[in-house]
């Protein structure tokens, strides 16, 4: 039987991978995977190729030692220490987390196909784990290239991607078997409260009995002791040596421990207690006699749904989830209809994104920098403030279009129904940006006034009052148009080129996927500095006259920042009109379902 | 009214569409039927205004739907057979949406009678997310009525629904149509056809096969024989093949 199932893994993987080849005929998804496979090489596989650890050989660490980018070696029982902590976390949230059943990870059609067929339990867990471990497999070999440069994981190569493998399949079988453990905890009526205090308690007392060990036996720092980080963190280990805490991390740093070795002599004698360990994990799982089925077919729908959701781009990082709420404003029956777009898309965002928000933010803002301005020994932050509030505005302004996406990137979907309103294309285009530029204009409304009162009059001779107050005020004017232009490309990509569009939104791994989104990042940034050019070339009109003419006097100086600001104004809201207008023609004439078509 | 006159639609070189005309007056329903992939969705869509037709005229009470876009479109209703919904609106807030998209001064008051009407009115707070597909099907037609269109293109208009709500849906699209509205309604179920549509309209691989009163195509069809269904029928015109 477990040959059968086995053949549909197989099956299915070698069908993806000609299904990839084959999708490589269409250019969109050819360019992609060379641009894909390009960024590949040069940020993981030439590295490794370049800056390989050299081959280990003889004592422990010499191979680290030699590395020219290696950390020290003995900050290595303190990575040891961190990872095992790491693992007992992610351990103690699979027994403390699930609140039902947690089931095994089953597509939908395999839920179809394989439960109701003549297939024991046994070799649907089998056939889980075998599955699994393709995933871990491909998981092991992508952490091995990420971590091609930590030389503080020693070895070479081979050893780190088996280390990672090692403690993929041992937390992999440990949620199997948590999982299981679970469902016959729930049958027996044991809720999930009485399970976290257990849980909880449990670790509470080791902590507790730790303290108990450290009192008793402690001995305070001498200087050595607290000389650098690996330094304090040796002390502390050796606090902790035989406590309780270091006993309830010992099965974890023996699962970390391959991964670490520096040489094969090494990895052998560490990877017999964690094989060992792998193969309990394994005895744990199958010994389990419990009824997953209907729990796995409630995580295989869910799990069916959520890709539905994202393929559709109905689903988006840090989207809230739906929940029926008032709306953001009292939305009349009659007047632009623009503003119904606005209402209905603030609707879909979070809802402490409101001006009541931005005005305590504002507020707070004031009061700190002001207070900050009146501490002598506080003063000398304010410039790192403002910086950080600069680099603030730059995020906001060059990837906030790409987080805030309550647009049309959003509603492609519905833009069936989109088109049978009676307005014209670009009217709703227009609509559909208001709430990412009211959204995006607010936070960097809030950066520009971090960095006005950050940046005070004494830091710059030049930084007059009226001067940095005209800044401020400008740059604010400026925000909206900003933000409508940045955000009138993504909103371009989606309407021109909807096939693309959606390929690149998409989510999910593959070399041409990569590729796709690096050449709509490079083309935004290309599209926003040419339409930026007018914009700038118009703003030297009247700086240059006040530097030509009155000399860059204070007042001249001022008038032509408002001029200027006018100006890039016009430009920029001239190119947002034009775009839309021209986007809106597009969205008119679009047939989505022969966009779309494979 | 609906006029239309030599509608073609392409998607490169393959012709979805060729050379369709008819005319629905008000109070009119026409049955669009046809087998898979004879143009039905495609003609609803071009009528709509929601893609462009490669040729042809389509008037929507007058207004030509590609010169005049939102004059036509202010008077047209498109029911997909898929109900497109705003994931972060409720029932109620769904309305006001149209309302103010579509200018209904006053929505509150038509709104009501319409969710009652639809039975959906004790579910006026709640998320499409909350609703059945039926719930959800109910939601769009009430969005759809909502600015009292004249002209209602409606496809697949029954899927998803209870046996009641078939009823339902049904004698609403009557009840528009007596009252003034010209109904397009394309579908599978013949047997709707028959209970719902004064008129309709065979096509295969996008050409008209027939058209007019249920009688005259029943007439042309039935070889002489009595009491022939529209399934008969049906099966007979388009040689009981899609090719």
């Amino acid at each position: 039987m477990l040959h059968a199932l086995l053949y549909l893994r197989f099956t299915s993987l070698k069908n993806r991978v000609v299904q990839f080849v084959r999708r490589l005929r269409q250019p969109k998804y050819l360019v992609g995977a060379i641009v894909g496979a390009i960024w590949v090489w040069f940020t993981f596989l030439r590295r490794l190729t370049t800056t390989l650890p050299a081959p280990p050989t003889g004592a422990r660490g010499a191979a680290l030692a030699r590395a020219s980018q290696a950390l020290p070696i003995d900050w290595q029982p303190m990575v040891a220490g961190l990872g095992a902590l790491a693992l007992l976390l992610f351990v103690v949230f699979l027994w403390v987390l699930p609140e039902d059943k947690p089931g095994l990870n089953f597509s939908e059609a395999e839920t179809a196909f394989l439960f109701p067929a003549p297939i024991s339990r046994r070799a649907l867990i089998h056939y889980r784990l075998v599955s699994s471990q393709l995933a871990t497999l491909l998981q092991s070999l992508f952490l091995t290239l990420v971590s091609g440069r930590w030389s503080i994981l020693g070895g070479n190569l081979l050893i780190r991607a088996i280390g990672w493998w090692v403690i993929l399949s041992t937390l992999n079988l440990h949620r199997t078997g948590s999982a299981f453990t679970l469902t016959r905890l729930i049958e027996r009526g044991v809720s999930p409260g009485r399970r976290r205090v257990v849980v909880f308690g449990g670790i509470g007392l080791v902590l507790l009995m730790t303290a108990a060990w450290i009192w008793r036996g402690f001995q305070p720092p001498r200087p050595e002791d607290t000389a650098n980080v690996a330094a304090i963190f040796r002390y502390g280990q050796t606090l902790l040596e035989g406590s309780a805490l270091g006993w309830l991390l010992r099965p974890f740093r023996l699962v970390i421990a391959p991964i670490l070795a520096p040489d094969w002599v090494s990895f052998g004698r560490a990877l017999v207690p964690a094989l060992a360990l792998m193969v309990m994990h394994y005895i744990w799982v199958l010994r389990m006699e419990v009824s997953f089925e209907e729990a796995s077919i409630d995580l295989a729908q869910k799990r069916s749904a959520k890709v539905a959701a994202w393929r559709s781009g109905q689903r988006r990082i840090g989207t809230a989830p739906a929940k029926a709420r008032r709306g953001p404003f009292v939305l009349l029956d009659t007047g632009r209809p623009e503003i119904a777009f606005l209402w209905k898309n603030l609707l879909s965002t979070a809802p402490y994104l409101n001006l009541r928000s931005l005005a305590w933010c504002a507020a707070a803002l004031v009061f700190a920098c002001n207070w900050l301005g009146r501490q002598p020994e506080w003063r000398a932050t304010l410039p790192a403030v403002g910086i950080v509030a600069a680099f603030a505005a730059g995020y906001i302004l060059f990837l906030g279009p790409q987080i805030a996406r309550q647009d049309i990137r959003s509603d492609l979907t519905n833009a069936d129904i989109l088109k049978t309103y009676p307005l014209p294309g670009w009217q709703i285009l227009l609509g559909e940006m208001l709430a990412p530029i009211a959204i995006l204009s607010g936070l960097l409304w809030l950066a520009v006034l971090a960095a006005a009162l950050a940046w005070q009059p004494h830091q710059a001779s030049w930084l007059t009052h009226g001067l940095r107050v005209t800044l401020g005020v400008c740059l604010a004017v400026l925000a909206p148009p900003l933000t409508a232009l940045q955000l009138l490309i993504p909103n371009a990509a989606a309407v021109m080129f909807p096939a693309w569009f959606q390929a690149v939104r998409t989510r999910g791994p593959g070399l041409e996927r990569i590729g796709q989104r690096l050449i709509f990042v490079a083309g935004q940034l290309v599209v926003i500095v040419v339409a930026l050019i007018p914009a700038a070339l118009v703003a030297l009109i009247p700086l240059g006259v006040a530097a030509w003419l009155f000399k860059g006097a204070a007042v001249a100086l001022l008038g032509a920042v408002i001029a200027a600001t006018v100006l890039v104004f016009a430009a920029i809201a001239a190119e947002v009109w034009f775009g839309l207008w021209l986007l809106g023609g597009r969205f008119e004439k679009l047939d989505l379902s022969s966009e779309l078509r494979p | 009214m609906i006029e239309v006159t030599s509608l073609t639609k392409r998607y490169g070189t393959f012709t979805a569409v060729n050379g369709l005309s008819f005319t629905v007056r008000p109070g009119e329903v026409l049955g669009l039927v046809g087998p898979n992939g004879a143009g039905k969705t495609s003609t609803l869509r071009c009528l709509a205004g929601i893609i462009p037709a490669s040729g042809g005229k389509v008037r929507i009470t007058g207004h030509d739907i590609a010169a005049e876009p939102v004059a036509a479109k202010r008077a047209l209703a498109f029911f997909p057979d898929e109900p497109r919904l705003f994931d972060y609106l409720t029932v109620r807030q769904h309305l006001n949406f149209v309302a103010r998209i579509y200018g209904v001064a006053n929505h509150a008051a038509i709104a009501q009678p319409l969710l009652e009407e639809l039975e959906i009115a004790e579910k006026a707070d709640q998320l499409p997310g909350e609703l059945s597909r039926g719930m959800k099907q109910k939601l769009a037609i009430a969005c759809g009525l909502l600015h009292a269109p004249k002209v209602m293109f409606f496809d697949e208009p029954l899927t998803g629904l209870d046996p009641l709500g078939i009823r339902r849906m049904k004698d609403s699209i009557v009840k528009r149509a007596r009252e003034g509205a010209s109904v397009v309604l394309s579908s599978h179920l013949l047997h709707l056809l028959e209970e719902v549509c004064s008129h309709v309209l065979i096509l295969k691989k996008g050409e008209k096969i027939a058209d007019g009163t249920l009688a005259e195509v029943s007439a042309r069809f039935s070889n002489g024989e009595a009491d022939v269904s529209l399934e008969e029928i049906f099966i007979r015109a388009t040689g009981g093949s899609e090719n």
